[in-house]
């Protein structure tokens, strides 16, 4: 009875400012009243047709790509070299190595990134990578962890013994055995990393440059505005993050499933 | 030398040492006939699995040679030793269906699909999974996932079929099942193959010959007649089956003085005075009346355990203890120690 009174008040707490939000977004007018008065959809179609918003959108969406597509090229041989790794001291040290991201805050990374970027001889801070990099150092720990962990699970390692023994090459291995059985965790990672990645704003904010700033940094100016337009501004990040999570949650989803059938 | 070739397995002074420890194999010498099924049993860190990984090509010995057919493959990498490797955890490709798991052996050998297909069928057959095929691994039980990694292992004609605690992840009841398939199916592929266990069960019925393994050395090898009843020393006594250990004084060449008290024994040869060691297997002790023959001695219960079939009860006899196996129902007064129970152990 208690764990249903707790579970609820969470969920309420959870659906509230979004509810808020979706129903100050269909608002006409919201001033000093509770809940805001008249019917609406013209705040959707004053975002959509807003070109710094239609900028930012696709802004986000080129760096989520990239650091999607860095994150699996770079992350994939790196989460395979810490689960191969000989020794347990060099496993546990480098498992630090890659988490410590996760503990340090993104303004710290920002202002190297302003300290760096912002000299003669490297004047990149604004453009497009820049912020990818960025994101991929902020992203990378939560796709690896997702990847090493599915590894360990798998026993990828007696997997690729046993391919090993039956004739398999090391390149024959990697495309017919550890691709494939690493599939839904690699799905799940990248589906994180691309969320994180759209709705990461202490990095952004610093970082971007006027012409590149992406979604999350661009909403902050529409609190300036109109609160209907602000807040359906904010609904398409959400319903952006939502489809993201779903995703993620099907892919791991599917994963688990696969794994608890087979232990 | 001729018995060398013939053998299909091979391995000469093989030594591995895992780099920073003591541990390992050492100078291990082992032969295995084409269709002979060889088990290697000890103790779990004795290197049993060192040595099947050294055979299989995961390690690469420091010294010795290891030939397959007579060709020396000490420093060929796995996938050219064509050795059906079966693992204790199955190591089933969980996204490939029974079928195709079998046929991934084919697969990387370029086999066209038709042949792929058609010989997994067969190997499938074999192994009494025919209409599975299309099932995925995590919808098979433990033991049709063994069958699976069995046929796996064995499609490809592999030069020796090594087996790593095949049976160690079933519950009992399917284990016991599953010991006759591996023999079943290992007969009808006639492959040498080695088997390594813990389970002295397993590997007493399962063996044409046994080795028995401790502290990275082969201590024994023989029949599992022999390694039972003739073990050469009181770990291989204990470590195969039960055994009574007996220290004993010599008296006369057919009389030892023991805890349990004086035993009339076979002539051993030993000389008055020395200390010797006495194996008496449980079942060989039989229940008696106190005081109505040779060998015969006064028995008071510690503890009595009923399994159905057999009761074993371990007594108190003169100042030493013995472990009696038997089927008799009868309350026990005193034990018969038969005379050609007694056996002597080379050392101490």
């Amino acid at each position: 009875m208690l764990l249903r009174w707790i579970t609820s008040l969470y969920l309420v707490y959870l659906v509230v400012p979004i509810a808020l939000l979706f129903t100050g977004s269909f608002g006409d007018l919201w001033l000093n009243t509770i809940l805001p008065t008249g019917f609406t959809t013209h705040w959707y179609r004053d975002v959509a047709a807003d070109p710094s918003f239609r900028r930012a959108f696709a802004s986000s969406l080129a760096v989520a790509f990239i650091t999607c597509t860095a994150c699996a090229a770079i992350g994939l041989p790196l989460a395979y070299a810490v689960f191969r790794a000989e020794s347990r001291r060099v496993r546990a040290i480098s498992r630090v190595l890659y988490q410590l991201p996760v503990a340090l805050p993104a303004l710290v990374l920002a202002f190297g990134f302003v300290l760096v970027f912002s000299s003669d001889t490297l004047p990149w801070l604004g453009s497009i990578w820049l912020l990818a990099a960025g994101h991929i150092v902020l992203t990378l720990p939560y796709f690896l962890q997702a990847v090493v962990a599915d590894m360990q699970r798998l026993g990828l390692r007696t997997l690729e013994d046993a391919a090993e023994s039956l004739g398999s090459s090391g390149v024959q291995r990697f495309f017919h055995v550890v691709l494939p059985a690493l599939r839904h965790s690699i799905l799940a990672g990248l589906i994180i990393v691309a969320a994180l990645s759209l709705g990461e704003f202490q990095f952004s904010n610093l970082v971007a440059g006027f012409l590149n700033r992406t979604y999350p940094v661009v909403l902050l100016q529409a609190f300036y505005g109109a609160t209907g337009f602000a807040c359906a501004a904010t609904v398409f990040l959400l319903a952006l993050a939502l489809l993201a999570a779903i995703a993620g949650g099907l892919a791991a989803g599917g994963a688990t499933r696969m794994r608890a059938a087979a232990a | 030398m001729s018995a060398r070739s013939a053998s299909a397995v091979s391995l000469q002074g093989v030594t591995y040492r895992y780099p920073g420890t003591k541990s390992g194999v050492f100078d291990i010498a082992l032969d295995i006939l084409p269709g002979e099924l060889v088990v290697c049993v000890g103790p779990s860190g004795c290197g049993k699995t060192t040595l099947l990984r050294l055979i299989a090509g995961f390690l690469k010995p420091d010294a010795g040679a290891i030939r397959l057919n007579g060709e020396d493959v000490s420093q060929l990498p796995t996938r050219a030793r064509e050795c059906g490797v079966v693992f204790q955890a199955y190591a089933l490709f969980p996204h490939m269906r029974v079928w195709e798991n079998v046929a991934y052996p084919l697969r990387v050998r370029k086999v066209p699909l038709a042949e792929r297909r058609r010989r997994a069928q067969e190997m499938l057959e074999l192994v009494g999974l025919s209409g599975l095929h299309n099932r995925f691994p995590a919808q098979l039980s433990g033991g049709q996932q063994q069958r699976v990694a069995l046929a796996r292992a064995l499609v490809f004609q592999p030069r020796a079929l090594l087996l790593d605690e095949p049976l160690s992840a079933l519950d009992a009841a399917t284990r016991v099942a599953m010991r006759d398939e591996v023999r079943r199916i290992q007969r009808a592929q006639n492959i040498a193959s080695l088997l390594i266990t813990h389970d002295q069960d397993e590997a007493l019925s399962l063996a044409d010959r046994i080795v028995v393994m401790k502290e990275g050395r082969l201590v024994q090898r023989g029949s599992p007649h022999e390694i039972y009843d003739r073990p050469v020393d009181s770990f291989v006594a204990n470590f195969v089956g039960r055994a009574n250990l007996l220290e004993g004084r010599v008296i006369d060449d057919e009389t030892v003085e023991t805890p349990i008290g004086r035993l009339a024994t076979p002539p051993h040869g030993h000389e008055r005075g020395s200390l010797i060691r006495l194996l008496v297997r449980p079942e060989r002790i039989q229940l008696a009346a106190p005081a109505t023959g040779e060998n015969v001695f006064t028995a008071q219960v510690l503890r009595d355990r009923f399994y159905g079939a057999t009761r074993q009860i371990e007594v108190v006899a003169g100042n030493g203890r013995l472990e009696v196996e038997t089927a008799a129902r009868d309350p026990v007064a005193g034990v018969h120690v038969p005379r050609d129970a007694i056996q002597f152990l080379h050392n101490t």
